[in-house]
């Protein structure tokens, strides 16, 4: 079967080559050499099952009803075994189902030959290699019976045998003529065996060729009691065993006391181990009647949800991401003053998430996710080395002066495509540790999949509803019923509530900006992004949504100032200073006191300045307290005065003071008269006992003490790089995948030929200069042209070869080798030179 | 965008821009389910808190109800968190229901079986609870109905007292409205009360409170015990009772310290229950005395804790709270929401005034500068000293004397908390002190004299702070006072801002040490006053001297 497959493959046109790459990026990492190598990888387990995971549970089950198949099959005979499955309700309903069925079918089938999972004509389908092996065992059924009786003794299987015969052997017989007439056999081990039910064969043999005819089973079925149907009705669907005590207990027919009993006396049913009775595949076969899927649905499950004003969802995840770009800012500026420190074993420890979480007036776990999306923003960074601190980074001193609505989307990118969890923070570890923010544990591989995921059901729920976390999770599963994603129901809620939380989703709808976000992510967007409005980003469609920036406040005579929007920057950064904020939202209120005023007054502000703002900014007069307290405070402020000096000259004598003030040699020590007995100087204390002594005094240095230093601490940055972007899960480009098919299929005529490494042409080649070259292969990767290169190997002997050059990047050309007759990695400044083949 | 007045703070906050077209039409929708807690003169801040809703919910609005209001007036986008909270908080009240049963008495019943699990899991629950009747219902001890509500608040489900009311012994009461008549408002506020069952009104000072509780009287007619803060409250009352009712003076009894009268309306002090002998509650007894039909608590803010206690087992009986602010310093609004009832009339002190019911008051603050010996003292002053010394300073006295010269013709009032300086004050004004050890009836006599116009300069302690009705003071000067507590500054403006004959402005003046913690205290104060929307400014004492007779302020 593996040459036909072979032979089939290479039969693909490239295009449908192309497709496959595409689908399944995995095989050609590393390009495999020829046809065969890629058919191999292909049927690999591990590549099989990572196929298999990206079906929904509707191709899974066509391809389970296939691979349950022993030969081929058409693609006719499919679809009406299919439709046996589709659940019974009404006639119309039926006939509605079946026709969507046909239409999902014949997508499904189209899709798997894509995938290369299925391969042939539609007259003769067959499981690629290694479906089959992969998919066993199929639909929640047991094993065969010569598996489940394998273990038993034979006399015990010989006095089975004749239970199951002494009900009439006539009936047997009977049976056997029924089994060839039910239209469908499903692959068991005992249908490939059937015809050797003689009396010679082993008596498992026997007893699963009895088995697998249906009239025998039917019979059998009909003997038993009510409850021991029922049992049979439970493990029918799966799974296929159940826990009975003194399962390998001695029964016979006759003398059986329980359901259970009587169910293992007539094979029905075999015991597996000491507890544990399974029931044989072929008898669940017959339970299924003749199915093997027992609710299938050609399209996934509906999505329930509430539905609401698209217009007022879309205002409200506009408003949320207003929010969150300001609590964004807000971070980064609480943490340029007042860094967090790195734990040594990375990450941000418990203690400063629930102050910076108190400070932002938030919960903890939104908290985290401020902080997980700046750090994957790269706004903020840790300086990398022991004891470092976590500081916003000078990407964030560009971010800041963007627009809001650029600014949220730089955000909103960052977290969809960012692979960890902020959800997890706070919970413990399999070590019951504590899972900290920023730590490298919260990496999830599959975060960013699965949020991708859930957005895409959120899209694909229309517009107005917002879907429950039960049925986007239902939905989830659908898509990928065979996907192990850890924790992905966790993951889905919790991208869910962070969505929200960001603004991609408003009251659980998903906004035209977060719908643009999604379209960003080629892999998960085309499937539902509409074909409208294309054209516009997430920052486009947000920016009408924003409130309007404002330039006036409300001042009050109870000292606050209300900010009816957001201020302008310029605005808001100044009444920040002379103001403390006291409740945020779609409004700022501010409150001025004492200490906010002799901020302002601090920070250079003069008390006519403050008021000349106030009134610019004030829609009313500037209220009378207000103005007292402006003047009360400027009144009090700089009556002490306090400076930096590095030195002083101290002499009880102010004559001698005068003396060197008047000295041309100390103009250079820039000293200043504090009293007539105190010079204050700027150099250093050593400079100016080396100054005086120079000049001709003796000088005695004092002790540091009394000397105050003030200074306040200026914002800081890190000096660590920003966190780069992780690779998002998109597929690979489409460059890369027409190369890869155009190497494998070089490889491949190779291979065919048998031809040996062709040799390059004599002779050197000419020299060329290395942008010449780079622009040769760039145009031999466009054209998908042949090329004769000089190259220096690691040796540093000079070789040459004919390459078909795929792809160049960081440096690299990774090419098929003609003299090689592999595909291999070229260091481009290691080409010496490039010319044409002919 | 939406064009609203109010904008939703993430904090639950509202901020309603009183200048907007649609300001009051919002202010009335946003009333039922939020406090206001601040009313400068732009934007009202109102803060939407679990006893708000559970207080809006009880006076029949839905959670719906609330989240469209908040909507439709919002200009912003509502903070999705804020509404799902309102709907769930609005959800626990009256899951659980108190009622009467046929059979079993007092039952406690939800249609949440989760909930009643809940709550019946709790230690404090269990031994206020009876035999369990079936999985919705438990049976109550009719005397523990007041205890199970305030234990419910506590654990956050509220229950909804349905269990009704007895009627008590009937007794005739009627409003005389001779010459007068009941103001718009206090009609809807005892309607809404008799509406409601049990409940608390809210009024400014001055808004005439105690004619709301006559009009309760007269709606109930029965017997009735009406609690109040002190003596001369008592007395206020009763001549209120006897000019407003039909009530006669035969019919209403006074039961306080000195006399002990149990008549069908009595009128009992805080202090007289409250008071212990052998650590018993001596006048217990009044609760049973009769068949009260009704109970007045005036003043629920300053509601002892033992009242409290008393009033859990008064839960069969019909009770109204009358209070300027449902604020209490002790944080006990919890337990006056379960054990006397949801808020069922509110009216805005701003609103009141621009009607014209309560005089318009200017506040002014006289910051007064120190002398540099008085600032060495006070530099070196034991910190606990510090106050008492910064309130009490010549300075600050001189300052008191020149403003009540300016003031003179009018009738003024000086505050204080020392009576040292009080007694010197009065001194130098030639003007009666009132404080603590002033005999009830000097006291009633010389506010009759301030009344009457006799004396124009009265010095009073804080005695004075509650429940006494001095119409025609248009004046008050705050010389020192306890640490810028909101409840008393709420009572001192009540003091000025009773309605004038000549409908003229009151004026509130604090003096203040400059540069001492005398100034933070008038800080709170401050904020206090501008809040309640009071216009405030703030003056040097230099300026009240060297203007002389002139106003500074005007």
């Amino acid at each position: 079967m593996g040459g036909d497959f072979t032979a089939w493959l290479r039969g693909r046109a490239d295009e449908q080559l192309r497709a496959l790459v595409t689908a399944r990026p995995e095989l050609i990492m590393p390009v495999p050499p020829h046809m065969e190598g890629l058919a191999a990888r292909a049927a690999t387990p591990s590549a099989v099952g990572r196929a298999l995971d990206r079906l929904d549970r509707f191709r899974v089950s066509v391809a389970e009803t296939l691979a349950s198949r022993p030969g081929p099959v058409a693609y006719e005979e499919l679809r009406s075994s299919l439709v046996r499955a589709l659940p019974h309700r009404s006639r119309t309903e039926d006939r509605r189902q079946a026709a969507a069925l046909a239409t999902a079918l014949r997508e499904a089938v189209d899709r798997l030959r894509t995938a290369c999972l299925i391969f042939g004509p539609d007259e003769a389908l067959l499981p690629a290699p290694g479906v089959r092996e992969a998919l066993d065992p199929p639909a929640g059924l047991g094993p065969p019976a010569a598996e489940v009786f394998r273990h038993h003794a034979p006399e015990s299987l010989a006095v089975l045998l004749a239970d199951i015969a002494s009900g009439g052997t006539a009936a047997g017989e009977a049976g056997t003529e029924a089994g060839t007439g039910q239209d469908m056999t499903f692959m068991t081990e005992s249908a490939a065996t059937a015809g050797e039910t003689g009396r010679a064969a082993p008596p498992v043999r026997r007893l699963a060729a009895l088995l697998a005819e249906p009239g025998t089973v039917e019979r059998l079925i009909a003997e038993v009691s009510p409850q021991a149907r029922a049992a049979l009705d439970e493990l029918a669907w799966g799974p296929p065993s159940g826990r009975v005590a003194g399962a390998r207990r001695e029964v016979r027919a006759a003398t059986a006391r329980s359901p259970i009993e009587e169910l293992l006396a007539r094979g029905l049913l075999g015991a597996t181990g000491e507890e544990t009775v399974t029931l044989p595949r072929e008898v669940a076969l017959h339970l299924r009647g003749g199915r093997l899927h027992r609710d299938l649905t050609p399209g996934p499950p509906d999505l329930d949800g509430v539905a609401r004003d698209q217009a007022l969802a879309e205002r409200t995840a506009a408003g949320q991401a207003f929010t969150f770009v300001r609590t964004v800012e807000e971070l980064c500026e609480l943490w340029s003053h007042d860094p967090p420190g790195v734990l040594r074993a990375g990450g941000l420890a418990v203690r400063d998430l629930k102050r910076t979480a108190q400070l932002m007036d938030l919960p903890e776990w939104a908290a985290g996710l401020v902080v997980e999306v700046a750090h994957a923003a790269g706004l903020v960074a840790s300086g990398g080395s022991v004891d470092g601190e976590w500081l916003p980074t000078s990407a964030y001193d560009a971010w800041r002066v963007k627009a809001t609505e650029d600014r949220w989307a730089l955000l909103a990118s960052a977290w969809a495509g960012m692979d960890r969890a902020p959800g997890l923070i706070g919970e413990r570890d399999e070590r019951d540790r504590p899972i900290n923010a920023l730590h490298p544990d919260l990496r999830r591989s599959a975060a960013s999949e699965v949020r991708l995921r859930t957005l895409s059901v959120l899209a694909a729920a229309g517009p107005g509803i917002a879907p429950t976390a039960a049925s986007v999770i239902g939905r989830l599963a659908w898509e990928q019923p065979r996907r192990r994603v850890a924790h992905r129901d966790r993951l889905a809620e919790f991208t869910l509530r962070e969505a929200e939380h960001i603004g991609v989703t408003g009251l659980g709808v998903l906004s035209g900006h977060g719908r643009a976000l999604l379209r960003a992510f080629p892999s998960y967007g085309p499937a539902y992004a509409p074909k409208s409005g294309t054209g516009s980003g997430p920052a486009e469609l947000l920016a009408p949504l924003l409130p309007e920036p404002v330039d006036r406040v409300l001042l009050q005579a109870d000292l606050t100032a209300v900010a009816p929007g957001p201020l302008t920057s310029d605005l808001g950064r100044w009444l920040a200073l002379a103001a403390d904020v006291e409740s945020k939202g779609g409004a700022t209120v501010y409150r001025f006191g004492e200490n906010s005023i002799r901020r302002a007054l601090d920070a250079g502000q003069a008390a006519d300045e403050l008021l000349a703002m106030l009134e610019r900014h004030s829609a009313t007069p500037v209220p009378q307290p207000l103005r007292y307290l402006v003047t009360d405070v400027a009144r009090r402020h700089g009556r002490l005065r306090v400076g930096t000096a590095s030195a002083y000259i101290r002499c009880d004598d102010p004559a001698v003071l005068d003396e060197v003030v008047a000295d041309r040699r100390a103009a250079v020590l820039r000293l200043r008269r504090l009293a007539p007995t105190v010079l204050a100087s700027k150099t250093s204390r050593a400079t100016l006992v080396d100054a005086l002594r120079a000049m001709g005094y003796a000088p005695v240095a004092e002790s540091l003490e009394g000397d105050v230093l003030v200074s306040r601490a200026d914002a800081r940055r890190t000096e660590g790089q920003p966190l780069t972007r992780a690779g998002t899960a998109a597929g690979p480009d489409p460059d890369m995948v027409a190369a890869a098919v155009r190497a494998i299929r070089a490889g491949d005529d190779a291979h065919l030929a048998r031809r040996g490494p062709s040799d390059a042409p004599r002779g050197q080649v000419p020299r060329s200069p290395s942008t010449a070259t780079i622009s040769a292969l760039q145009e031999a990767i466009r054209q998908g042209t042949r090329v004769w290169i000089g190259y220096l190997d690691s040796q540093g002997h000079a070789t040459s070869r004919i390459l078909e050059p795929a792809r160049m990047e960081g440096g690299y050309l990774t090419a098929y080798d003609e003299t090689r007759a592999a595909v291999h990695r070229f260091a481009l400044h290691r080409i010496t030179g490039i010319a044409d083949v002919n | 965008m939406n064009d609203g007045p109010l904008i939703v703070q993430s904090d639950k906050t509202l901020l309603l821009e009183v200048d907007h077209e649609r300001a009051d039409e919002c202010r009335k929708a946003i009333a039922p389910f939020a406090e206001l807690e601040r009313a400068p003169e732009h934007v009202h801040t109102y803060r939407v808190t679990p006893l708000a809703l559970w207080n809006a919910r009880a006076a029949g609005h839905d959670a719906e109800q609330v989240v469209d209001t908040l909507i439709g007036f919002s200009r912003y986008p509502v903070p999705h968190a804020l509404l799902v909270d309102v709907v769930e908080t609005m959800a626990r009240y009256g899951r659980l229901r108190l009622e009467k049963h046929p059979t079993h008495g007092l039952v406690l019943t939800s249609t949440d079986r989760a909930v009643l699990e809940e709550v019946l899991r709790s230690k404090k629950v269990q031994p206020l609870v009876g035999e369990r009747i079936d999985a919705e219902t438990v049976a109550v001890h009719p005397s523990e109905r007041g205890n199970i509500k305030q234990v419910l608040l506590k654990l956050g489900w509220p229950a909804d007292d349905l269990a009704g009311y007895v009627d008590g012994e009937h007794h005739p009461i009627t409003l005389a409205e001779d010459g007068w008549t009941l103001r718009s408002y206090q009609k809807e506020a005892a309607d809404a009360f008799w509406h409601g069952g049990s409940g608390v009104v809210v009024l400014p000072c001055g808004a005439g409170k105690t004619i709301v509780g006559a009009a309760a009287m007269a709606h109930a007619r029965a017997t009735t015990l009406i609690l109040v803060t002190n003596t001369v409250s008592a007395h206020q009352w009763k001549q209120e009772l006897i000019k407003r009712t039909s009530l006669t003076a035969d019919e209403i009894g006074e039961y306080t310290g000195t006399k002990k009268e149990i008549r069908p309306v009595t009128i009992a002090t805080y202090q007289v229950m409250t008071t212990k002998r052998q650590g018993v509650y001596r006048h217990l007894e009044l609760f049973d005395a009769r068949d009260w039909g009704l109970v007045v608590y005036d003043e629920v803010h300053l509601l002892p804790a033992p009242i409290f206690r008393m009033t859990a087992d008064l839960q069969a009986r019909r009770r109204i709270g009358l209070t300027a602010t449902l604020v209490r310093e002790d944080g006990r609004e919890g337990d006056v929401f379960s054990l006397i009832g949801p808020k069922r009339y509110d009216a805005p002190w701003k609103e009141m005034e621009n009607q014209g019911w309560i005089a318009p008051a200017d506040c002014v603050e006289v910051r007064v500068t120190l002398s540099d010996e008085e600032r060495l003292a006070y530099a070196m002053s034991e910190a606990e000293e510090r106050y008492r010394f910064c309130a009490t300073t010549p300075s600050k006295n001189r300052i008191a004397e020149a403003l009540v010269r300016r003031h003179a013709g009018e009738q003024v009032l000086v505050i204080g908390q020392y009576i040292d300086q009080l007694d010197e004050l009065g001194e130098h004004l030639d003007a009666p002190v009132i404080k603590g050890e002033t005999r009830v009836r000097e006291r009633e006599r010389l506010f009759q004299a301030f009344r009457d116009k006799e004396i124009q300069v009265l010095v009073v302690s804080k005695v004075a702070n509650f429940s006494i009705d001095l119409p025609e003071a248009s004046i008050a000067i705050q010389v020192s006072g306890t640490f810028g507590s909101r409840q008393e500054e709420a009572q001192r403006l009540g003091r000025v801002l009773r309605p004038k004959a000549d409908g003229g402005g009151a004026r509130f003046y604090s003096v203040v040490s400059r540069d001492t913690v005398d100034q933070d205290f008038a800080a709170h104060r401050q904020r206090f006053l501008a809040e309640q929307g009071y216009s405030y400014q703030i003056v040097d004492a230099d300026e009240v001297l060297a203007e002389g007779e002139e106003d500074p302020a005007r």
